[in-house]
């Protein structure tokens, strides 16, 4: 543009703008709760889709692999055993180790005879492990799901009445959790696996008794700090009862801490068991969990890689995956904890 | 700050003693007898071992003399390992864990800090994402895969160290790296957080407008206030570093206490199992104790909380 020409500008251009008193308090942009605003938030955080993208994959496996395979998770065969894994299409192309071939390079389905295709090949005693590995994955998402069960429902209940109430019942309260929070986690969970025999049931028990501690305490500061604020002070004095103050006012104001501690609470129970299986805790066989599959496959290791490799795998990613999403929702649910 | 002490401490003494109690009256319950591979005794001899292990006594009795035998540092004989005294065989073995123990402390601080101080000074560059990325990776990856593939590539591919056993320093590498790894991504991931906050506080942007080098304000500004909260997540570290030597010394098999302990969960030796249980949680509840007073004592806002109390 040229320089302006400031004399020739004429007064008409200078004239006040119309002041329309209505369209002064309108709101242009759509007014957002605080859950869109976290889902904007979240779906910005490539990580934490990624990880979302990764759990829904998993689980859809855990669900379906195991119903639609042709063999079950504890049949055995040993005419088949030590397979290599082979998977249609993906076995033409060479790099990938889909091709039914062991370490030496020689194709033990043709030497074998064998016409099916096991995708992640056989164990020691010729069990599919395709079908064990989802079973497994199975069983980290049962685990996964009650972890996040007791946190919400004996761990908030805990934390909210101790906060609630205070007084007695929030110095006995706390004096049982100082007491509980001393004893390591894992050294209940040994001991109730050593009284009932290895199994689902006795890690369930022990994750019940330790699993709540963390949560029931971060609810209780939250709770503690939330019901001396002035806004329930004054729906207090306006006559409102105890259940409505706590579901009305301090439930939706504690979620966001809520949530993150769940989601931080899976990835460390998903360990949890596969580590118990991995030292003959946990799981024992014929049922599978990752564990306890990574543990048999350690054992032929150097023979035959892919029974260690592929359990560890899946393990591995599934408590990645958690661990995105719950990095993610921090970030999304909780702005001032945000880096 | 006396009464916080001592307070503390009386809180340590009760959970031993809930510890104590609880491990005794479970081991009671307990599938299984110390006798049960032993079929080939007579009646008239498992009675006489009974007897002499003070076996056949009413469960009050033995629980009163077990907890005197406890205070007297006598955790009983072990019924697998040739009779020999349960402190015994804690104390042969804790050499090897500690020295793990120790090693992978040192190491995985070391790199953890580095690696976090690194990633907050390149905040938001690829050298960023590639710390926190690894330390994402080294939290998620379990403890005994990566042991075991480190194993395998490292020992039986590549053949640079000795795949197990325990016979001098460049065997307690693998092991040591296995075991800090969670260390490291921890720390790491910790370090990183903290230093972003105290890089963007006022302070340090007067000690930059003074003129102080990056490096003077790095290293005499902003890690002396970032590390003081690392205090906190020592005790968790504690607790995943007992978990590790677990897995760790049963894969590359170290003769450690982790190992026994997994082995004699496998033989039913009960006594063995309560014994390593109690000095296990000892040792993680004096690590939480030490850590509350330190916290105390390098935090003066923690002090008045417990004081108004």
């Amino acid at each position: 543009m040229n320089k302006l020409d400031y004399q020739n500008l004429s007064p008409e251009l200078f004239q006040p703008a119309p002041v329309n008193t209505h369209d002064q308090e309108k709101i242009n942009r759509p007014s957002l709760t605080f859950w869109q605003d976290a889902w904007i938030r979240l779906r910005k955080n490539k990580g934490a889709i990624t990880g979302l993208i990764m759990i829904i994959i998993l689980s859809l496996m855990a669900i379906i692999a195991p119903m639609t395979s042709d063999y079950s998770y504890k049949e055995q065969d040993l005419k088949r055993a030590k397979l290599p894994p082979k998977i249609p299409v993906l076995e033409n192309i060479s790099w990938l180790p889909f091709d039914g071939k062991d370490a030496n390079g020689v194709d033990v389905y043709e030497q074998r005879g064998i016409k099916e295709y096991y995708w992640f090949g056989t164990d020691d005693l010729g069990r599919d492990l395709w079908t064990r590995t989802w079973y497994g994955a199975r069983i980290s998402l049962y685990i996964a799901l009650l972890a996040a069960a007791i946190d919400l429902l004996i761990g908030v209940m805990y934390g909210g009445i101790s906060g609630f109430y205070g007084g007695r019942v929030d110095n006995v309260m706390q004096r049982i959790i100082e007491i509980l929070v001393g004893i390591p986690n894992l050294i209940v969970v040994i001991l109730f696996i050593l009284i009932f025999d290895p199994g689902i049931i006795s890690i369930t028990i022990a994750m019940v008794i330790t699993g709540w501690v963390t949560m029931a305490r971060i609810v209780r500061g939250q709770i503690l700090k939330l019901k001396n604020m002035e806004y329930v002070l004054a729906s207090r004095t306006l006559g409102a009862t105890n259940s409505r103050l706590i579901f009305k006012h301090l439930i939706p104001n504690v979620i966001g801490p809520i949530i993150i501690t769940t989601m931080f609470t899976i990835p460390y129970a998903i360990f949890t068991e596969a580590f118990l299986s991995f030292i003959g805790l946990g799981i024992r066989p014929p049922e599978a969990s990752l564990g306890s599959l990574v543990s048999e496959g350690y054992r032929s290791i150097q023979t035959f890689p892919h029974m260690m490799m592929i359990p560890a795998i899946v393990i591995s990613l599934l408590i990645l995956s958690f661990n995105l999403v719950a990095d993610g929702l921090r970030d999304a649910l909780d702005p001032k904890m945000r880096k | 700050m006396a009464r916080y002490t001592l307070q503390r401490f009386i809180y340590m003494i009760i959970t031993l003693f809930i510890i104590a109690t609880a491990t005794f009256f479970l081991m009671k319950l307990l599938p299984g007898s110390p006798l049960t591979n032993q079929e080939k005794l007579t009646p008239e001899q498992k009675q006489i071992i009974l007897e002499k292990y003070g076996l056949n006594d009413p469960v009050p009795v033995q629980y009163v003399n077990y907890l005197k035998n406890l205070v007297q540092g006598d955790l009983g004989i072990s019924f697998q390992y040739d009779n020999r005294p349960v402190t015994e065989l804690i104390v042969e073995r804790i050499g090897p864990s500690a020295q793990l123990g120790f090693q992978a402390i040192v190491f995985g601080t070391i790199v953890g800090l580095l690696l976090g101080i690194f990633a907050a000074i390149r905040h938001n560059s690829a050298g960023d994402y590639f710390a926190t990325v690894l330390s994402v990776l080294g939290i998620s990856i379990p403890s005994f895969v990566f042991a075991a593939l480190l194993q395998y590539y490292i020992g039986v591919k590549l053949q640079w160290l000795p795949v197990a056993f325990w016979q001098g320093f460049e065997y307690t590498i693998m092991p040591t790296i296995a075991l800090s790894m969670g260390v490291i991504a921890n720390i790491a991931r910790f370090t990183r957080t903290e230093m972003l906050e105290v890089l963007n506080s006022d302070y340090i942007l007067t000690a930059r407008a003074k003129g102080i080098s990056q490096a003077g304000v790095i290293f005499k500004h902003a890690i002396r206030n970032a590390l003081i909260p690392i205090v906190t997540i020592l005790g968790p570290m504690a607790v995943n570093l007992m978990t590790g030597t677990l897995v760790v010394e049963q894969i590359f098999a170290v003769p450690g206490l982790g190992e026994q302990f997994v082995r004699s969960i496998n033989l039913n030796d009960y006594t063995v199992i309560m014994g390593t249980t109690l000095f296990y949680s000892a040792l993680l509840i004096l690590v939480i104790f030490i850590v509350d007073i330190l916290y105390g004592v390098i935090d003066p806002r923690i002090r008045l909380a417990g004081g108004k109390k």
